[in-house]
């Protein structure tokens, strides 16, 4: 299954642009390791400061929390953030329109942000999104009940999927439901 | 460089085209087994359930890819949306050496005596092609026993007394029922139902050098870490390889097949793994692509002799597409059920194959496979809250506590569920891409509700505090069940291929997959593609021995 | 061309090199000598691991005495840290910061260094097992061909698939290990069970002035040890791993809550029934019933001959010495399988009542 040292395309690019990244590490000097994290939070790649606030009140509505840990302690935003530039890059530009059509949702009628807002009026406003029924040019054409589906299952996954996507920290999701992970199971010793 | 002339290329290494690579080559014959994908790994996708093949939100752990390969649906106003491969709508076919057979749960049925006599034995279906299959059950037998030999059942035919009669035994043991079963058996026993072990394409005991199955919760969806369950990429591939006679082309592309002045197929053409295009001339050409790639490849494949497609004179390329529509019921119960012995399917019964009042065909039941957690989130009951603090309290609560039992029902072949080529949406490599449309007859959720209401039945008496009904048997079908669109007949005027698996309009280019399935029976198909590539290539391998060159 | 373009020509490429040389020179100097948060931990991909590291017992090392700077490890290096900024400015979010199997081997004597007891403890035990005793094992490869999941377990660390490390996959030998370099290498490393970014105290001399002290001011056992699950490519706490919950036929086993025997039992396991003794369970029943792993074996070398006589005879009043009993699991005709034993296995004819 090894093809030996065959470079695919893939690969080549890989070099070329290590070779730049190489050039601008000597010529660009230092200036590199500074300011890249300025509107981000540390470890984050794809949401802002103010995406991720948002997304985080987000999934702690879709899987509140009680004696269980919530989406936002569980890390769901960061699943969302590390999955929008994997598996999920064709819905970014859904996320960012929708997102910062919340945004101004709440902002028009509430003047305030989703996240200050109580508990009661965000999740009202979440069902509101679900069954099509947000104010605002954003939420035509069916996007409303779409993007709000997009948000619901992809929370879901980052709670209930396996730790290593960014989501269910500590295993937190599976410990809730008494779910051995990793399963405990031996070989058959076939008399060994 | 141009590729050595051989005696066979199959397309798709599958689980009929592997089982065909296998026979061909052990008869002498020089063989090319194509296959689009990779050998799958455990070690690139092990346990993971967003990506597992049953949960393919993250991607389809064993291809396609979402970046290379598209697909059109037809919606039901008209509209169409182009799908990528992850998505349901796509309805895909693992692209991996071995393909389904490496990931999938592994039941291991053999059709019932019925299901080959469908017409016979129900009459004319009004809006329906229903049709019986060219071949009987008695015929194809010993081809049924070929595959669980081969390949490696474990089961006990002697407890479902509605089985087909068969020559020899299952070669392995059957499974112990998990804790589900248990319950499920005692009810099932009461209602006066005949309840048996699933046969398994698994092993319950070392066989053939493979380890026995240590029942982990990843199994369907998943390839084994410990190679227990058998497919043909660890059992007919590399006994084709072993032969000498097979070789096998990874990372192949096949786009179409190739024809000469005189309107003969002379080969395929491909593009290899470095995208390069190919040719592969063979005396006998082998389509074994899946029920959706395998008509793709026959109707992008025009020419002059062929202006519709290879094999689509009378326009039934494509048509009929039939899948399995999914129904039955959940059950809640007050103690904990769930063991975590995977892969949680154990126990079934076939007394609603046949015969059910009012109904064509039916289906079997049996206890679903382990719902993993993120599969268990859409699993309410109806009008139940889809998020927010009561979606999550029923995680909580019922996550151990949840009985399912489900099977699949004899879908009818409808003629406007179909295939088609799409005149504008090409994939990575320029090849013009399945255009899916139809919707399925409206008998098959008559079938579902039938089913559905057994199951609640079954649950209820097994002592649930709570149940509900889930029925299938709408919307388009097709799924990783799919199957009918190169129907086999005696007619070339109303099938594609004859009864063994030869395209009518053409002396050497065979079928050899769920493609070639005239009704798709109530049981989950793996086993019979594998009996039809048994069927299909020991036809070829005999009559090459007489001297037939299929010209 | 003219001799006087040609001196030319030497003279700006002289000059190029030269100030290319400054640069880079001067680079590797500030490199090499400023603290990791200046230079590797300020890139945001790391700051996971190094903020764990911070409040880490290992925080006073440099990243760099493990990772290697991308000047000082090779070519290898030079590619993972390259591949670093690549990933970074793709924005692809793969995460690529991790050691490979053969930095972790040389890593080894890093960890000697101030660990050099474990180490040698660990050598002279079943755990430093090389793949070629693993893998070549050929009581093991007749009945069971080698597969994937053994990795789970021997070789956790491997990065390439079990058909790349061994040949042929099947029960019929010989089997030989592809690559000869991978043989010899340890298939449990430290790192199976430790992590070295995980929260701790740096090593401090006691406080003697307050004897009674020392004690409390050791660190619990449990903190320690962690287990490397190969599939999630991550080290799982001990409170994160599951708690066994074992049968005999229907009754319920007393399983120790020893947080340390929840990684034991990844690889130890029973069936998936959870029946006890099955597969490769060795939970202790009989009168060794609720002990864990650890009350007989110690860690790192899992040599568990000293510890009968910290019980015994003082707790078994029937005078038979347990130091001369067959006691051991791999001999299947032993009466006195230390996991499994009942007081009947000895008093044969029943157990003699108390004395008074």
């Amino acid at each position: 299954m090894n093809d030996g040292i065959k470079l695919s395309r893939k690969d080549f690019l890989k070099i070329a642009a290590l070779g730049a990244g190489a050039l601008s590490l000597t010529t660009g000097g230092l200036s590199l390791f500074e300011g890249c994290t300025a509107s981000r939070r540390p470890g984050t790649m794809f949401f802002s400061e103010d995406e991720i606030k948002l997304t985080e009140a987000i999934a702690e509505q879709i899987v509140p929390a009680d004696d269980w840990p919530g989406g936002r302690d569980a890390g769901v935003a960061n699943f969302l953030d590390t999955q929008l530039i994997g598996s999920y890059r064709r819905f970014q530009q859904d996320y960012q329109k929708g997102l910062a059509g919340l945004e101004k949702s709440c902002a028009d009628k509430y003047h305030r942000k989703f996240e200050d807002l109580a508990w009661e009026t965000q999740t009202a406003i979440l069902q509101d999104m679900e069954t099509g029924r947000l104010d605002g040019d954003v939420w035509k054409n069916g996007f409303s009940e779409y993007f709000f589906e997009l948000l619901r299952a992809h929370c879901l996954q980052g709670y209930y999927g396996s730790p290593r996507h960014g989501g269910n920290k500590n295993y937190i999701s599976y410990k809730m439901i008494g779910l051995d992970e990793p399963q405990i199971v031996g070989e058959n010793r076939s008399g060994i | 460089m141009s590729n050595r002339h051989v005696n066979a290329v199959i397309v798709g290494a599958g689980a009929g085209g592997g089982v065909a690579a296998k026979e061909l080559s052990e008869a002498g014959l020089s063989v090319v087994l194509m296959e689009r994908g990779d050998w799958a790994s455990y070690d690139v996708h092990n346990n993971d359930e967003l990506l597992s093949q049953r949960t393919t939100v993250l991607g389809n752990a064993f291809g396609p890819d979402d970046e290379r390969y598209r697909r059109v649906v037809v919606n039901d106003d008209g509209s169409t949306k182009v799908v990528v491969a992850s998505e349901n709508d796509y309805n895909n076919v693992a692209a991996c050496v071995g393909s389904g057979t490496v990931s999938y749960g592994a039941m291991a049925w053999r059709f019932m005596r019925e299901d080959f006599r469908m017409k016979t034995t129900y009459g004319h279906i009004e809006g329906s092609t229903l049709a019986d299959w060219p071949i009987s059950y008695e015929e194809l037998e010993h081809c049924y026993e070929k595959a669980e030999w081969e390949i490696g059942v474990a089961g006990d035919a002697a407890q479902n007394p509605f089985a087909a009669p068969r020559n020899k035994p299952y070669p392995m043991p059957p499974f112990a029922y998990n804790k589900e079963a248990k319950i499920l058996e005692s009810s099932m026993r009461r209602l006066g139902l005949h309840p048996f072990p699933i046969p398994m394409l698994r092993n319950s005991i070392s066989y053939n050098g493979r380890a026995a199955c240590v029942r982990r919760r990843s199994c369907c969806g998943f390839a084994c870490p410990i190679n227990a369950k058998s497919g043909t990429h660890n059992t007919a591939i590399p006994a084709a390889l072993s032969t000498g006679n097979c070789e096998l082309r990874t990372n192949c592309i096949v786009n179409e097949l190739v024809t000469d002045g005189n309107g003969r197929i002379t080969g395929i053409s491909y593009f290899d793994k470095d995208e390069r295009k190919q040719v592969q001339s063979a005396d006998i050409i082998i389509i074994s692509a899946s029920a959706t790639e395998t008509p793709r490849l026959l109707l992008n494949s025009k020419s002059k002799h062929y202006p519709n497609g290879v094999g689509n004179r009378y326009d039934w390329v494509g048509r009929n597409l039939q899948g399995h529509a999914y129904t039955g019921a959940f059950g809640l119960f007050e103690d904990d059920i769930f063991d975590d012995v995977g892969p949680g399917a154990t126990i079934a019964v076939s007394d609603f194959s046949h015969h059910n009042p009012g109904i064509v065909g039916g289906g079997i039941l049996a206890n679903e496979f382990t719902r993993l957690p993120y599969f268990f989130t859409g699993i309410r009951p109806t009008g139940f809250p889809k998020w927010g603090k009561s979606h999550k309290e029923f995680q909580r609560k019922y996550f151990r506590k949840n009985v399912q039992v489900v099977g699949p029902i004899q879908e009818m072949p409808f003629f406007d569920s179909r295939v088609q080529i799409d005149p504008s949406v090409k994939d990575y490599w320029g090849i013009p891409v399945v255009r899916l449309s139809g919707h399925r007859h409206p008998k098959d959720v008559k079938g579902c509700e039938f089913l559905s209401s057994k199951a609640e039945i079954i649950l209820k008496e097994a002592g649930a505090s709570y149940t509900w009904q889930s029925i299938g048997g709408k919307g388009l079908s097709g799924g990783q069940h799919q199957a009918g669109t190169c129907r086999m007949g005696d007619d070339p005027r109303t099938s594609v291929a004859d009864k063994y698996g030869r395209v009518h309009e053409t002396p050497n280019v065979f079928v050899a997959d769920a493609s070639l399935h005239v009704t798709n029976g109530g049981f989950n198909p793996a086993l019979t593609i594998m009996a039809l590539g048994y069927w299909v290539a020991g036809h070829i391998a005999a009559e090459w021995q007489k001297g037939n060159r299929f010209t | 061309m003219p001799i006087k373009n040609i001196r030319k020509s030497i003279k700006i490429v002289i000059i190029a090199a030269a100030g290319l040389l400054a640069v880079f020179g001067g680079f590797i100097v500030y490199w090499e000598a400023a603290t990791p948060q200046n230079t590797c931990t300020s890139c945001h991909e790391i700051d996971g691991p190094a903020s764990m590291w911070a409040e880490s017992g290992h925080r006073s090392m440099h990243c760099k005495e493990c990772h290697e700077t991308a000047f000082s490890g090779g070519l290898h290096s030079l590619v993972e840290k390259g591949m670093m900024v690549v990933h970074h400015f793709a924005g692809s979010g793969e995460r690529i910061i991790m050691l490979n199997e053969v930095q972790l081997a040389a890593l080894l004597t890093n960890c000697k260094r101030c660990h050099g007891v474990e180490y040698a403890r660990w050598l002279s035990g079943g755990h430093s097992a090389p793949y070629s005793a693993i893998f070549l094992n050929e009581k093991h490869n007749t009945a069971v061909q080698p597969n994937s999941d053994c990795l789970r377990c021997h070789g956790m660390f491997y990065e390439g698939t079990i058909t790349d490390l061994v040949s042929p996959i099947s029960i019929k030998g010989p089997w030989k290990i592809l690559d000869p370099e991978q043989a010899a290498m340890p298939v449990i490393p430290c790192f199976a069970c430790h992590e070295i970014h995980r929260k701790g105290s740096v090593a401090a001399r006691a406080d003697y002035s307050d004897p009674k002290k020392i004690y409390y001011s050791t660190p619990a056992r449990s903190s320690a040890a962690l287990f490397y699950d190969r599939y999630d490519k991550a080290h799982i706490e001990t409170g994160s791993l599951p708690v066994l919950k074992l049968w005999e036929g229907e009754r319920p086993v007393d399983v120790s809550e020893d947080p340390i025997q929840r990684i034991c039992v990844q690889c130890h396991a029973p069936n998936a029934f959870h029946q006890a003794g099955t597969s490769d369970d060795r939970t202790p029943r009989g009168i060794h019933e609720g002990l864990s792993c650890q009350s007989c074996h110690e860690g790192h070398s899992n040599d568990p001959r000293q510890s009968c006589m910290n019980c015994h005879p003082a707790v078994s009043n029937c005078g038979l010495d347990v130091m001369k009993m067959n006691t051991t699991f791999a001999d299947k005709n032993s009466p006195h399988n230390i996991h499994s034993m009942r007081c009947l296995d000895c008093h044969t004819k029943g157990v003699p009542k108390k004395r008074a």
